[in-house]
């Protein structure tokens, strides 16, 4: 499985169509979801970050998540 | 505008430009859902979907009054709707209620509720979180609107049988929450 550094993350951030959040260490691809037009959710998350912390304040669980493709591990 | 209630709102830390963009991407889902809500009424048809279509109708209505009570906090925060209605509808913040691609299957239909009325849900819950104790007058009327979106998901996942809610079909008017906002 690919491995993510943050600096690498942050080119999947929507600009170019393909859009990839990373969550508990995993990344995914949300790019075909709805709730992530242009690599934005909800107006203040942007797509190409680890949103670990971002979600424990989210009004969902995370297993919303859960139905995407993993594309890659993030790095320590 | 209002200028010193947004003052106010500003001076609690709220990003106000980034809660007007909030509210108008939750005025798009309601008034698109209004819509789409529209055609699913008009699907819901014979034995099981007559059953069902009084209490969809009642949330149609709630939804449009709901983008009726939002559009005045937008403007009073100075913001405004986009002028192209075909920018607005694609801003939503939840994904078309689109009738499932066998119309009559009334339990595809309302999944297609449960769920528009479940990413209702979230949003209001996060317009609550971001407002409470800082900016009353979003937070009461985002609070209004979710007490009615949590009914709406209550009725039409009771109809799927996913268990009780202890809720009924309105008596009376519409929008009990909402209905002081459109006085």
């Amino acid at each position: 499985m690919r491995v993510f550094t943050g600096e690498e993350l942050k080119k999947y951030n929507g600009s170019k169509g393909v859009s990839y959040i990373a969550y508990a260490g995993k990344v995914y691809d949300v790019s075909k979801s709805f709730q992530w037009k242009k690599g934005v959710h909800q107006i203040r998350h942007h797509a190409g970050r680890d949103l670990t912390r971002a979600l424990k304040q989210a009004p969902h669980h995370p297993d919303l998540l859960f139905k995407f493709p993993v594309v890659g591990k993030l790095a320590d | 505008m209002a200028k010193v209630a947004r003052e106010m709102v500003e001076m609690t830390g709220v990003d106000v430009d980034e809660l007007i963009e909030l509210l108008v991407t939750n005025a798009a889902a309601e008034l698109t859902t209004y819509y789409y809500y529209t055609i699913l009424r008009a699907n819901l048809i014979g034995l099981d979907g007559e059953t069902i279509k009084e209490i969809a109708e009642t949330a149609r209505i709630e939804d449009r009054n709901h983008f009726e009570a939002i559009i005045p906090r937008i403007y009073e925060l100075g913001g405004k709707l986009p002028e192209s209605m075909v920018d607005f509808h694609n801003m939503s913040a939840c994904p078309p209620a689109s009738l499932p691609k066998k119309a009559n299957d009334v339990q595809a239909l309302l999944k297609v509720l449960v769920e528009a009325e479940r990413c209702a849900v979230r949003g209001y819950t996060h317009v609550c979180n971001l407002t409470a104790g800082k900016d009353h007058r979003t937070y009461d009327l985002a609070q209004s609107i979710l007490n009615e979106e949590i009914e709406h998901e209550s009725w039409f996942s009771e109809f799927l049988g996913e268990g009780p809610s202890g809720h009924f079909l309105r008596r009376g008017d519409t929008s009990p929450f909402v209905s002081k906002f459109l006085k």
